[in-house]
């Protein structure tokens, strides 16, 4: 009973997403001005002649008042019906769905290395014995916030002028979903996000490491590695996996800028350039995605929380940034 | 200095972690210059693929005829062909149409097509299939702007016979064949034409040296070789189809990102590279620079005349002697970019340069602006005029302006402040620059003073577009191209009898006295000629096209 | 007389007791990162102290020299002093964090704390809410706004605060909702304290402080995303030196002109670390 009013309520909670997008995309791209049959035509500065906009305005029922056009649009939205680009003339559901593989394997790869980055950081520092070892860690610590406030664009620069430019070991831009092409791009999206992560796994297992449990189990002959595995990492993760559902968000955000500077075809991209356009169907059709996606993720996230332990529901909620996102 | 030793302070890992990993980036960044693949200068060899790589934006469709913009021509340089082409020295040449003939009162042209041409899909190229083509252009619904303006004064197409079609003029227009030279106006097949808009932009159909196979939109446009191509043009040298198999045409707008894809040879040819990138490549050996202007006007600025403070000339050579451009375009384009006097691009023949105008002269600017009334200055330093500040707007378009020309743009700000302007510079995305751009649907007062619009089009005939009055009046969407509002009774009937002019010494005539009246009024700061530089590695015998300064890859071989 | 001596004698030990105290639970990380805040916050206020120079004076003479004694941070692509720029650049970038944080915290407050205090109801509404800003990545958001009111750091501001907003509003509403059920505001309002009474007694002093420690991290943040926005050609206007604009400027000379993009790089890194390192402190010592 109480898992199926929960799926109804995340169902709910997608729906209001959903019609919050469109409204917000639709009012936003008005208020930006530009008159939309001219992005129709073909873009800004089209020079189109009076009777070509006059007839993409009938088609698009664009002279009729600004509520009933808005309507119109939802009504389209709800039903899935994401209509065409403006400046492709190409389906919209066509145009996203070619870009979503792009971004959701880099995003993937971004979101599983920053992971693997996280824990190896956070590992090392618990484990640390000895006075070189700990001051290794306060590196690392202080490696954590640095690279959880490093921009991607510059990352991103850096790393190309290196890898590819330099020593030409990985390609500066591609487009397939190689491990080789994707992987400077993700490392890019990685490292902010898994500064971020790695602090929060690193006081997470810090304090695992040091419970009763923990001390229990090793006067009774337990090795460290045992007790890190079956206790303490179980208590890193949950802060982390709540972290998780807006890491991805955060990955989303990055992507908008490392698809630029990579040159990588995706919805990043995609956005940017229907914004430039004013291209209202494409940006919706776009953001919507990215939106639900979003919620899609954080439902996911919720389910192995509380599969985990839903004991930490409470405290995971207060450790959580202002942000909400790593953004850089 | 406070600052130094706090961030010497060895209590703070953090400092020495960044010090640490930026001065390994940096190390490892000084070796790359000269590092990566070897092999830039082999053999040539026959076939392969060749990939192109452009920072320009990614057209939304890919028929020049619809819209008309460079990443358009570009493109389509590989797969349509124009009718006539031209050569180095502005020289109309024959390319499909082999011979022209004008009659005496400028209202008739005979053009003779080429034999046996047929597109890539079997259509003949005929005096019908050109019929076709420009009622193309001229149609509403193809939303044409660069071509339709081409196009504009032919009033009607008579297909004579298969090989002869005759054009009938509302007007002379003595530039008809430089406007039917450009990419814009290039010849597609009718039954391309006739599959409708979305599949025409996706794959349009002519009688280039390669045809357009697969178009995935953001990652690239795929064009393999024309294995029937007949027709090579002015700058062609082979006669059969080209040596390339394909081509793999891609977006990448980051340019630093376009260099180093270069350097590493993961494509062969670039547009758009930053002036150290010129320079780099210019060092090595193993890279090809080729410039090639843009024909039409220069990158300039124009000055609102048509309001305040601009309506008084001589708050425009005020404006023009404390700019102090020089040093400005010296130092960001680091000897790449040539300085231009001039208001039409250095591949025009009749292209006419006055220096002695442009001159720096702060003390000259500043009495020339007490004359004109801005005598007072505020607290600021800015000149006032009955409680009005002299300032200036100048919407800055982030997509067409490289950041080398946004960085002059921000010297000329502080250059002109020193007389007491005000420049407000703002960086606006495309559509948000043609918007403030656009005449006020009320008729009222523009929104700027200053902006930068370059104009490309083939032959001086750009002057009537760009400076004559009718050029005020706005289209539907508010675009109008005489920015800088020239409204000149004398230039304009100039250069309405230079668009009669049959006589290429008297047209030659007319247009130099047009450029001396633009550059005399001080209408214009003309900076340098439209930038327009590619960058290869691997490929030998690039060229570009006379008309548009396009790279063309019909000779193109890769090298081993 | 000597009563008058002792009593300042005793201020004056109090005071450096306090002080001291301060310093041991900051910490020495705690401590440098908060010079450097004050550092940075002197370069926002007064930067003419820092460095004299104009900053957008152009040289286009002495364009791209590396550091040297006359540079110390070495010059730009106009010739314009690059340390000069940094200085005066902090105001800038301070100034959007601190704008930004400061409209995400109060929509957050307002969103937070009408959650956890108002009926279950205005609970379930504020909560959906934020859930719906989370969902809109902040960059798509900026984008969005941007498209709406035009390139500029206004507008980048706006677009920020908006996107951090949910951020505080969760944490607002978990502090406030542990504090209204603890044992002590319940025995409180048993005793007949006025739900107003009690809100600014009890509740505010406990969420205050996290929520400060917290917004330090936010401010950092904020700094870097709006260097993101200047990236994509939607940030500050010229010629004011922004140091994401300036290290997005210096980004396509990396490898000639290094010191471009080190100096306004150094300055968003460390400005950020400090604010987050200093958020982190003061979290971990406000009072539970």
């Amino acid at each position: 009973m109480t898992v199926l009013r929960w799926l109804l309520g995340r169902l709910a909670a997608a729906a209001l997403v959903a019609w919050v997008v469109a409204t917000v995309v639709f009012f936003a791209l008005r208020a930006a001005g530009g008159d939309p049959s001219e992005a129709i035509l073909g873009g800004p500065g089209s020079q189109a002649s009076e009777e070509a906009m006059a007839r993409v305005r009938a088609e698009y029922a664009l002279d009729e008042p600004l509520v009933v056009q808005y309507l119109l649009q939802l009504a389209r939205t709800v039903t899935f019906q994401l209509g065409d680009s403006y400046a492709r003339r190409r389906p919209v559901a066509e145009l996203v769905g070619d870009q979503l593989g792009g971004t959701f394997a880099l995003a993937a790869l971004g979101l599983l290395l920053a992971w693997l980055l996280a824990l190896a950081v956070a590992t090392a520092a618990v484990r640390a014995r000895g006075p070189v070892a700990r001051q290794a860690v306060g590196l690392l610590r202080a490696g954590e916030v640095v690279a959880s406030v490093t921009p991607h664009f510059w990352l991103g620069a850096v790393l190309i002028a290196v890898f590819a430019g330099g020593v030409g070991w990985l390609p500066a831009t591609s487009s397939d979903n190689s491990l080789r092409s994707l992987l400077l791009p993700a490392i890019t999206l990685a490292v902010p996000v898994a500064g971020f992560l790695g602090q929060v796994m690193r006081d997470g297992l810090e304090e695992a490491h040091t419970a009763p449990f923990a001390t229990t189990a090793r006067t009774r002959g337990a090795s460290e590695g045992w007790v890190l595995w079956r206790h303490s990492l179980r208590h890193a993760a949950l802060p982390a996996i709540a972290l998780s559902g807006w890491a991805f968000g955060s990955l989303l955000s990055g992507a908008v800028v490392v698809e630029t500077l990579f040159g990588r075809p995706g919805l990043g991209r995609l956005l940017v350039d229907a914004t430039h356009s004013r291209d209202v169907p494409l940006v919706i059709g776009v953001v919507l995605v990215i939106a639900l996606g979003y919620v899609a993720v954080m439902t996911v996230a919720d389910v192995l929380e509380r599969v985990l332990d839903p004991r930490l529901r409470e405290r995971v909620e207060a450790v959580g940034t202002p942000g909400g996102e790593v953004v850089a | 200095m406070a600052a130094v030793r706090l961030f010497a302070l060895p209590a703070r890992g953090g400092t020495r972690l960044v010090a640490g990993a930026a001065a390994l980036t940096l190390a490892l960044a000084a070796c790359s210059n000269g590092g990566g693949d070897t092999a830039g200068g082999g053999a040539p060899v026959e076939g392969g693929t060749l990939v192109y790589a452009t920072g320009d934006a990614e057209p939304t469709c890919l028929d020049p005829h619809v819209g008309g913009n460079y990443p358009q021509a570009l493109i389509s340089t590989q797969y349509l062909e124009p009718l006539v082409g031209r050569d180095a020295d502005g020289e109309i040449q024959p390319w499909l149409a082999t011979d022209w003939k004008v009659s005496d009162d400028g209202l008739t042209w005979d053009l003779t097509l080429a034999e046996g041409i047929t597109f890539t899909d079997g259509t003949p190229l005929d005096a019908e299939a050109v019929k076709v083509n420009i009622e193309h252009l001229q149609d509403p619904d193809t939303a044409s702007s660069t071509g339709w303006l081409a196009v504009q004064k032919i009033a009607e197409v008579e297909p004579v016979d298969e090989t002869h079609v005759r054009f009938h003029l509302s007007e002379p227009d003595s530039a008809l064949l430089e406007s039917l030279s450009m990419q814009w106006a290039a010849m597609q097949s009718p039954a391309g034409i006739a599959r409708g808009m979305e599949e025409n932009c996706a794959a349009p159909i002519g009688t280039g040296p390669f045809v357009v196979s697969d178009w995935v939109p953001q990652q690239h446009v795929i064009l393999e070789r024309n294995e029937d191509y007949s027709t090579p043009g002015p700058q062609a040298e082979n006669d059969g189809p080209a040596h390339l198999e394909r081509i793999e045409w891609r977006f990448l707008p980051d340019p630093a990102t376009r260099w180093a894809a270069l350097q590493s040879g993961e494509v062969h040819v670039i547009d758009n590279p930053e002036p150290e990138a010129i320079i780099a490549a210019e060092a090595g050996g193993e890279f090809t620079h080729i410039d090639a202007p843009r024909p039409g006007s220069v990158n300039r600025i124009e000055l609102n005349s048509a309001q305040a403070p601009f309506d008084d000339v001589r708050v425009r050579q005020a404006f023009v002697y404390s700019a102090d451009v020089d040093p400005g375009i010296e130092t960001l384009y680091q000897g790449v970019a040539t300085r231009s006097h001039s208001p039409l691009s250095s591949v025009e023949p009749m292209a006419y340069s006055d220096p002695s105008l442009f001159v720096t002269d702060l003390e000259e600017a500043g009495r020339l602006l007490d004359e004109a009334g801005w005598s007072e200055v505020d607290d600021e330093g800015y000149r006032v005029r009955d409680g009005e500040r002299l300032t200036v707007r100048f919407p800055v378009s982030t997509n067409q302006s490289v950041a080398a020309e946004q960085s002059l743009f921000e010297q000329i700000q502080a250059n002109t402040r020193q007389v007491g302007f005000e420049v407000v510079l703002t960086p606006l995305d495309l559509s948000a620059w043609y918007g403030a751009l656009a005449a006020p649907e009320d008729g009222g007062e523009n929104q700027y003073e200053a902006v930068s619009a370059p104009y490309t089009k083939v032959g001086p005939d750009v002057l009537r577009i760009l400076y004559h009055s009718d050029s005020t009046v706005p289209a539907p969407s508010g675009y109008f191209a005489n920015l800088s509002q020239v409204t000149d009774d004398e230039l304009d009937a100039l250069l309405e009898e230079a668009a009669r002019s049959t006589d290429p010494e008297q047209r030659a005539e007319l247009y130099t006295e047009v450029q001396k009246r633009v550059l005399e009024g001080y209408y214009i700061l003309p900076l340098y000629d439209q930038q327009n530089h590619f960058l290869t590695r691997g490929v030998t015998d690039v060229r570009t096209l006379g008309t548009v300064s396009t790279p063309t890859f019909v000779d193109a071989r890769l090298t081993s | 007389m000597t009563q008058v001596l002792a009593l300042a004698a005793r201020r004056r030990d109090a005071a450096r007791a306090a002080a001291s105290r301060w310093l041991r639970t900051l910490g020495p990380g705690g401590a440098v990162s908060a010079a450097v805040v004050v550092l940075v916050l002197v370069a926002a206020l007064w930067p003419t102290l820092l460095a004299p120079g104009d900053p957008t004076a152009v040289v286009p003479a002495q364009a791209y020299t590396p550091p040297s004694p006359a540079a110390v941070l070495g010059t730009d692509a106009s010739g314009r002093d690059v340390y000069t720029r940094v200085v005066h650049g902090a105001g800038q970038s301070l100034g959007v964090g601190a704008a930004a944080t400061a409209i995400g915290l109060s929509l957050g407050v307002v969103l937070g704390f009408g959650a956890a205090l108002g009926p279950r109801r205005l609970d379930a509404v504020l909560s959906r809410v934020v859930e719906v800003l989370f969902a809109l990545p902040s960059l798509v958001l900026a984008l969005l706004l941007v498209a709406v009111l035009g390139a500029g750091v206004g507008p980048s501001v706006v677009a920020v605060g908006l996107a951090t907003a949910p951020g505080y509003a969760r944490i607002l509403r978990a502090r406030a909702r542990a504090v209204v059920q603890s044992p002590y505001v319940r025995a409180a309002r048993l005793e007949g304290v006025s739900a107003p009474v009690a809100f600014v007694r009890h509740v505010v002093p406990n969420t205050v402080w996290p929520l400060i420690a917290v917004a330090t991290l936010g401010v950092g943040q904020a700094i870097v995303w709006v260097s993101a926005l200047s990236y994509l050609g939607l940030g500050a206007l010229p010629p004011s030196p922004e140091w994401g604009a300036m290290l997005n400027a210096g980004r396509l000379h990396i490898t000639t002109a290094w010191w471009l993009t080190v100096a306004p790089g150094l300055a968003i890194t460390v400005t950020a670390a400090a604010l987050t390192f200093l958020g982190r402190r003061l979290n971990a010592v406000a009072p539970a």
